[in-house]
């Protein structure tokens, strides 16, 4: 019993595992969390004590967020970060503590938690979903063994994995996962059916998770750089933030994760009025991440996209496969800079992380130069994704399509590198999917 | 018997816990981040893992889930025991001792598919299967660079191995074993860039459904197998407790722990290789590469 308590002292003590929900609005606050000395941010909802849903999930997710839930060992809690105060609903979790307020708040209410949980006595969040069997075993045999039809053809709500010709020619299973939309690995509020043979990918389709709000995330620089003049010094520090905190998702996946976080505190610290040093300090990260030698072998010819095969898509993606696209240089205020977009050939997943860590170093010497000059309101705007004007799809709609082509046929890992290498946005693939509902 | 067991043990846990502080340390000067801080980590998220609540899947296989950890911790105290931290300091300096080490290292494929296997569930399966895709690959050159330092010694005692490098260091005399080695301790231990199978892109492949009590033991079984191998290497290429000045015991400890120190580095710095290059480039160059090393040993003895 002494051992018990001292122990649990000790882990009360201990930075937070937190397994993040992000919702609409919540990637970008998601990550500053990261940051955090008092959390640790883990990719597995097995290791967690706090389930943390940052912004808004709809209903239509509630499934996911109760098998989240549910998945977290004894003693958990599961809070709501509201960051609109009361615009939107809260997601459908009974148990879930509301917080309100900036991101240190939400910390403390998190630390709060952990500690109530640990020595305090705050009861653990009990489970959402039934303990059934999907469907009943009709074995007979004293092992559950025999019978016809044990399972009625579905062993435990799931169809048995069908057999097809592989890569090499082998007749080998298929297993068809559904996956997200809170998969570490993916990006958040994306959900991915996927069909594998091995760990090869065999057939992919995207979905924005039916939990995701759209409209409910507060507007950014690019938004309002659709309708109305924005200065090009707050736009380029945007997308040169945008870019880093991308390369500190990138980084995870090759298995960096205290460098990511190093890339993500030099992203965070880009902001309008940031101290000359910081933004001098994110351009040689950027700088150095974009010709780091080491990392060239996990990126290098994967995802290839050649520019016969991009479709409608434009911005970094297009770039990386050699084709001199940017709106910025349709702009007179861009031109004026002596503005020239950055390109790279060989449209693999590495040429797409040269060409953002390259823009990011151009926007902070944009930024720089601009002075207080502001974009013109009659060009589109290029976005970190690409051109997107008002009214029309989105860089992620023509992104989403280009890539389930990509991701045949490679292996998981290099299929997530794939696709992290696109810089998807699911928020942007669930405003695009709602607009015709609303016109009509 | 029961003594020099024991003090194997304590070692090696001895061994996990200055691993884990190496680690923290690491990733925080990595990071840019407080050391002093990061040092505190493993202690209290330890003692956070041993008080949190088991969990489980659907229908996994219990027995085989808890065994695996206590196997590859099993396997790892093995391996160690062939390893002498002083002349005539082994808890099992068998006249085989790299037979023995080389059995215990080619099993903890055993451990790592079991813990992938038992919780029935996609991700951790799919780290056990590239574990196994992976494992020859290494563990080939590993086999081979142990038989060039037995071949100086005429034994394949890892005591007699020692003892033979009290003039020149095996790492100075076969300078292709200790670079070949340190990639099968990497991908024995399934650490840094030859972490495939417990892999961020798997969210903790094999470890993916794991928790508490039952996380905390594979980690640290994980740990000793890295401490295991990494004594091998001291022993085998650094002149094991050979050194001036300081008792032999010491300069073990000090030679393991530094090349602990450069694995876990090297986790931190280079990326994860992707499996089927990795592969090609393992039958391509390192395998060669260890030919070249045991032929090369083997014209130097006659």
């Amino acid at each position: 019993m002494g051992l018990r308590a001292a122990l649990s002292r000790l882990a009360a003590a201990a930075p937070v595992p937190v397994f993040l929900a992000p919702g609409a609005g919540g990637r970008s606050p998601a990550q500053r969390l990261r940051l955090s000395p008092y959390l640790e941010v883990v990719d597995s909802p097995r290791r967690a004590t706090v389930m943390l849903v940052v912004g808004a999930v709809a209903a239509g997710a509630a499934e996911e967020l109760h098998r989240v839930h549910d998945q977290l060992p004894h003693p958990r809690a599961v809070l709501w970060w509201d960051m609109e105060t009361g615009a939107t609903a809260p997601p459908p979790l009974p148990t879930a503590e509301r917080v309100v307020g900036d991101e240190a708040a939400v910390v403390g209410a998190v630390v709060a938690a952990h500690r109530g949980l640990l020595s305090a006595g705050r009861p653990s969040s009990p489970p959402l979903l039934a303990d059934v069997e999907p469907n009943d075993w009709r074995g007979v045999g004293p092992f559950g063994q025999g019978g016809k039809g044990m399972t009625g053809g579905t062993p435990y709500g799931r169809p048995l994995p069908t057999r097809a010709p592989d890569r090499d020619g082998l007749e080998l299973d298929q297993l068809v996962l559904t996956l997200g939309p809170w998969l570490p690995m993916l990006p958040a509020g994306l959900v991915v059916e996927v069909k594998l043979q091995g760990d090869v990918v065999q057939e992919v389709t995207l979905a924005p998770s039916p939990g995701l709000v759209p409209g409910a995330a507060p507007a950014d620089v690019f938004e309002r750089a659709r309708v109305e003049p924005v200065p090009i010094a707050e736009l380029e520090l945007a997308r040169a933030r945008h870019h880093l905190l991308w390369a500190g998702e990138v980084l995870v996946l090759l298995g960096l994760v205290a460098e990511s976080r190093r890339v993500l505190r030099a992203a965070v610290a880009v902001v309008p009025g940031a101290a000359a040093a910081e933004l001098a300090h994110a351009a040689r990260t950027a700088g150095a991440l974009a010709s780091a030698r080491r990392l060239r072998h996990p990126m290098a010819r994967v995802g290839l996209v050649g520019a016969d095969r991009l479709g409608e898509v434009a911005g970094p993606t297009a770039r990386a496969s050699g084709v001199v696209t940017d709106a910025r240089t349709d702009d007179p205020a861009y031109r004026s800079l002596g503005f020239e977009a950055v390109t790279e050939e060989a449209g693999d997943a590495l040429a797409r992380w040269r060409v953002r860590l390259g823009e990011a170093v151009r926007s902070l010497e944009l930024a720089a130069e601009a002075g207080d000059r502001l974009t013109s309101v009659d060009c589109t705007p290029e976005g970190p994704r690409g051109p997107w004007r008002a009214g029309g799809p989105s860089p992620s709609t023509a992104l989403a399509h280009l890539a389930p082509g990509l991701l045949v046929g490679l292996e998981w890992g290099d299929a997530v590198v794939a696709l992290a290498s696109l810089d998807l946005e699911p928020a942007e693939l669930a405003a695009d999917a709602a607009r015709p509902a609303e016109s009509t | 018997m029961i003594g020099s067991v024991v003090a194997l043990l304590v070692l090696l846990a001895a061994g996990v816990v200055a691993t884990a502080l190496i680690d923290s340390a690491v990733g925080a000067v990595v990071g840019g981040e407080p050391v002093g801080r990061a040092l505190k980590g493993p202690f209290t998220r330890s003692a956070l893992l041993a008080v949190q609540g088991r969990t489980t899947t659907e229908r996994p296989d219990a027995g085989t889930w808890r065994l695996a950890p206590a196997l590859l911790g099993g396997l790892a105290a093995v391996g160690a025991a062939a390893v002498p931290l002083g002349r005539g300091l082994a808890a099992g300096d068998v006249p085989d001792g790299i037979v023995l080490f080389g059995v215990a290292m080619a099993l903890v494929m055993v451990a790592v598919f079991l813990h992938g296997w038992s919780p029935n569930s996609p991700f951790p399966l799919f780290g056990a299967y590239r574990f196994a895709a992976l494992a020859l690959s290494y563990e080939m050159p590993l086999a081979l660079v142990l038989i060039g330092t037995a071949l100086p010694a005429q034994s394949l005692s890892v005591g007699d191995i020692v003892s033979s490098q009290a003039g020149l260091w095996n790492v100075v005399r076969q300078p292709l074993g200790l670079p070949l080695f340190l990639v099968a301790v990497a991908g024995l231990a399934f650490w840094g860039p030859l972490n495939v199978a417990d892999a961020p892109d798997l969210v903790g492949g094999t470890a993916a459904e794991s928790s508490g009590p039952a996380l905390l033991a594979w980690r640290a079984a994980r740990s000793a197998v890295l401490v295991a191998a990494a004594a091998m290497a001291a022993a085998a290429f650094l002149g094991g407790w050979n050194g001036p000045l300081l008792p032999g015991p010491v300069w073990m400890a000090v030679k393991t722990m530094g090349i602990v120190a450069l694995v876990v580095t090297s986790g931190h710095r280079i990326p994860r290789v992707r499996l089927e290059r990795f592969v090609v480039v393992a039958w391509v160059v390192l395998i060669p590469l260890a030919l070249l090393d045991v032929f090369a040993a083997g014209i130097v003895a006659l």
